[in-house]
């Protein structure tokens, strides 16, 4: 009988270019630094699972949130955040003292440190990591530099364990930006040489844990750091899995595939709690706002803005849309920010008065723009929350026409200024009051999306970038919040919480509200 | 020579192709995406710094210029870097290809087998309830969206039944030393078992939610060419000749069937790396699909363009390779410069 050679031949072409690409995926990326943990450590193991690969691990070279977990977890800045909280703690700074006129800020460094691959933290590597990202010696994706390192014109080693770092202007938040998980935290100047400047692969720093490997799209081993300076891990191994899939990530906790995840929403909260795992939910850095074009000939005039303001009922709708997931919000600044004010109050509900001024100013129509997706500060997405706002200003005789955009080309749209309402939203930086209340005094379109411009808000808000910590440099933030209320550039909507969940099994779990996990003193019983 | 000749020639003809379907991907990427500097750099991507990104990365050249450095590159085998990750596209793509390729693979293992079968009964018992049954899975296999089964593959098999895992590719304890990025091929060289049976586990799910289509148009395919078969004059003269009706149907009617099949299986080959997408997602499996796809939205112009180039030649030596070999295997196929 006649063979089949055809099956044959595509078997075998197959076979070939199976070998073809093995040879290929030699050079894989997948970098290891020491072995990897054996099956023995397997009851020694925290698995968390994150919606994405990181970006990088070079702490200089990446902007994203996935990146941040795992990099809190490896580096360690000169200065810390407060547990619950996003108050200024020593690091590996033991303190630091300020010049009179503020320039100069003095740190102590902590002795005994080192960094993963053996050699010393010092006055010398602070100095290589700050000047690696000055301007000047930064690159363009060194996304942050600017925002952290921006001000500072030299940085010079008193003695090994000192060194004094000079500002070109006067600038409080400038210690914060230094407790931040981008940019600031220190990196070994030793694997910097290796690594031709970027770390993004092999990641050597301070912290608890040391880097194992990284299969992309897969997860990220850490083994426990032995020398590390402070309390040890209490857990040896810990393990970022990539699980894109939000049901599946859900299904992988209860399951007990992984320990804990994030990334989830509202919708799914009853299914982990029924699988008898614990949903985590602080408030998160964050605020969700609709911004008035306040150069538009509708939005220019305050009262307006008042007016459309007091036609929303915002505790109403961030309870529809977000289900307890987000707090109405009444400031700017989330309250676990220093320079929060508990009691300033946004302007409240009255459709009637509203409906008045709207005729009486004769606005019946306005033009909104919104994004499609959801984001971190609105998980109901920009279009459902323009659609719940166009309701509550058809009930006061005021038509909108909403166009909608992906996130992307909508930030195009909000930087080119053809509406008279946007959506937008911002994520903290580095904790710091100036960080969220300066987006109003921002000369950039693209930040300062209300391109609202007042002379006595900006002036404030120089005042508190230069006034020293304490009461007299919150009261400034809490006159910046009132001239919000006052003037309405914004309408307030919510703070988000982060919601994350994890296996009763998990003990100290701690997820700061900065969106980070700091795995080194979690365990898990068998 | 006319082999030679006809490799030489085909060989020749991948240049105009990849410079086609460079071109292509380049103007497409460069028209319809949106500038990746804003991506790139992300909430603090003020006017200025998205400009100097833009400058620092050559975007700001005239496109002739930017496709005359792309095409440059290649040929020097740097296809540059990732916009995002600053990792050589190279890298980034052959950390992840050979999990696209064990998908596939053994998808289409799995739909070969699979399909075969069930159209081969459903051929031999045609009007039957066994027809009908298999025809209703083939219809299911062809309507059912990859995403959704794969969900509920992974509710059922992981989240109430608690079998198998729910996604990725291996226990990360358990992974093997890289040496051709395909586990089951690793952890056998590793000598290690435990390792073995943890990727298979891993890889039932996936495998099953993306070969579904594929075994539905095989077991289909199968059925149509096998009823043509049966009724052919050479299988009533076997039977007569006092053959089994088994040996009729595989010796006979199956082999024969098997040609137009096997065209249908190398053509699913193709489709099924497209169709990893989203299995690749529902599943995380860290393959080239999702990521290219991540790629696309982030317009992460140096990683699409690397992609597209390597799957584009990829291609067109599996097809040559298939031509090849057809040609050494069955002497009635010669490439004379006519037929080739």
């Amino acid at each position: 009988m006649k063979k089949n050679y055809r099956f044959l031949a595509l078997a075998l072409s197959l076979v070939l270019c199976i070998g073809l690409l093995a040879g290929c995926s030699g050079g894989s990326a997948s970098t290891t630094a020491t072995p990897a943990p054996t099956e023995a450590t397997l009851a020694d193991t925290l698995i968390f699972a994150q919606g994405a690969d990181p970006r990088g691990l070079d702490p200089a070279m990446v902007d994203d949130g996935e990146s941040s977990k795992v990099i809190v977890n490896i580096y360690e800045g000169l200065l810390k955040y407060a547990k619950d909280s996003t108050a200024l703690e020593p690091c590996l700074a033991e303190s630091w003292d300020v010049s009179d006129d503020g320039l100069v800020y003095t740190f102590h460094l902590r002795q005994g440190v080192k960094f993963h691959d053996g050699t010393d933290f010092n006055a010398e590597a602070v100095k290589v990591n700050v000047e690696r990202q000055m301007q000047g010696n930064a690159t363009t994706d060194m996304t942050y530099a600017d925002f952290v390192y921006g001000y500072v014109t030299k940085v010079d080693v008193i003695d090994d364990y000192t060194v004094a770092i000079t500002l070109k202007d006067v600038c409080t938040p400038f210690l914060y930006n230094l407790a931040m998980s981008m940019a600031a935290p220190m990196v070994s100047p030793k694997a910097l040489e290796e690594y031709n400047g970027n770390l993004n692969e092999n990641p050597v720093g301070t912290g608890p844990y040391k880097f194992v490997r990284w299969d992309k799209e897969q997860d990220i081993v850490l083994v426990r750091n032995d020398d590390y300076w402070g309390d040890k891990a209490v857990t040896e191994n810990v393990i970022f899995r990539i699980i894109k899939d939000n049901s599946a990530r859900v299904v992988a906790l209860n399951n007990g595939e992984v320990d804990m995840i994030d990334g989830i929403d509202a919708t799914v909260v009853d299914e982990i709690t029924a699988a008898g795992n614990i949903v985590d939910q602080p408030d998160g850095m964050n605020i969700n706002y609709m911004a008035y074009n306040t150069t538009s000939d509708i939005f220019k005039d305050a009262a307006t803005r008042k007016a459309f303001s007091q036609a929303v009922n915002v505790p109403e709708l961030v309870q529809s849309l977000y289900q307890g997931y987000a707090s109405p919000a009444d400031t700017i600044l989330p309250s676990f920010v220093p320079g929060f004010s508990a009691d300033i109050k946004q302007v409240s509900y009255d459709p009637d008065a509203a409906k008045t001024a709207l005729a009486a100013a004769g606005v019946t129509k306005v033009h909104m723009i919104s994004y499609s997706n959801p984001r971190p500060y609105n998980t109901a997405t920009g279009q459902v929350l323009a659609e719940a706002i166009q309701g509550y200003l058809a009930k006061v005789g005021v038509d909108c026409t909403i166009d909608v955009f992906d996130w992307t080309t909508y930030k195009e749209k909000v930087k080119a200024g053809d509406y008279d309402i946007c959506f937008y939203g911002w994520t903290g930086d580095n904790g710091d009051p100036d960080n969220f209340m300066s987006l109003l005094s921002d000369k950039d379109p693209a930040m300062n999306v209300a391109r609202y411009d007042n002379a006595a808000y900006n002036d404030l808000i120089a005042q508190g970038k230069a006034a020293p910590e304490g009461a007299d440099r919150d009261a400034i933030y809490k006159q910046l919040e009132q001239i919000q209320v006052d003037e309405n550039p914004w309408l307030l909507i919510s703070h988000s919480k982060l919601l994350s969940a994890y296996s009763p099994k998990v003990q100290g779990y701690y997820y700061h509200v900065t969106g980070n996990i700091f795995l080194s003193q979690m365990s898990k019983t068998n | 020579m006319p082999m030679l000749k006809f490799i030489i020639k085909r060989l020749l003809l991948l240049i105009p192709v990849l410079i086609g379907v460079s071109i292509i991907v380049f103007v497409i990427m460069r028209v319809f995406s949106p500038d990746p500097a804003p991506i790139v750099l992300g909430q603090h991507a003020t006017v200025a710094a998205t400009e100097a990104w833009r400058e620092a990365n050559g975007l700001n050249a005239p496109l002739h210029i930017q496709y005359l450095n792309f095409i440059k590159g290649v040929f020097t085998g740097d296809f540059g870097t990732s916009y995002y990750t600053k990792t050589p596209v190279i890298r980034e793509i052959m950390a992840r290809f050979p999990a696209t390729i064990e998908l596939a693979v053994s998808s289409i293992i799995f739909a070969s087998i699979l399909g075969i079968v069930i159209g081969t009964v459903s051929a031999v018992k045609k009007n039957t309830v066994v027809d009908s049954a298999g025809m209703v899975t083939a219809l299911l296999g062809v309507s059912m969206p990859i995403f959704w089964l794969g969900i509920l593959l992974i509710i059922l098999f992981a989240g109430v039944l608690h079998i198998l895992p729910s996604g990725g590719r291996i226990d990360p304890l358990l992974r093997p030393d890289t040496v051709t990025g395909f586990y089951l091929i690793d952890s056998l060289v590793a000598g290690n078992m435990k390792a073995f049976v943890d990727a298979l586990r891993h890889l039932i799910l996936p495998t099953v939610a993306l070969g579904m289509y594929s075994m539905a148009i095989i077991a289909r395919m199968t059925r149509s060419t096998m009823l043509d078969t049966l009724g052919q004059d050479y299988i009533r003269t076997a039977r007569a000749k006092g053959i089994t009706e088994g040996k009729v149907i595989r010796k006979h009617a199956l082999r024969n069937a098997l040609i137009p099949i096997v065209t249908v299986i190398g053509l699913q080959l193709g489709s099924l790396l497209g169709g990893a997408v989203l299995t690749e997602t529902v599943f995380s499996w860290p393959g080239i699909g999702s990521y290219t796809v991540n790629c696309i939205l982030k317009s992460d112009f140096p990683v699409v363009q690397g992609v597209v180039m390597l799957v584009a030649i990829t291609f067109v030596i599996i097809n040559l390779v298939v031509d090849i070999i057809y040609a050494f295997l069955d002497p009635r196929i010669k490439y004379t410069r006519e037929e080739a």
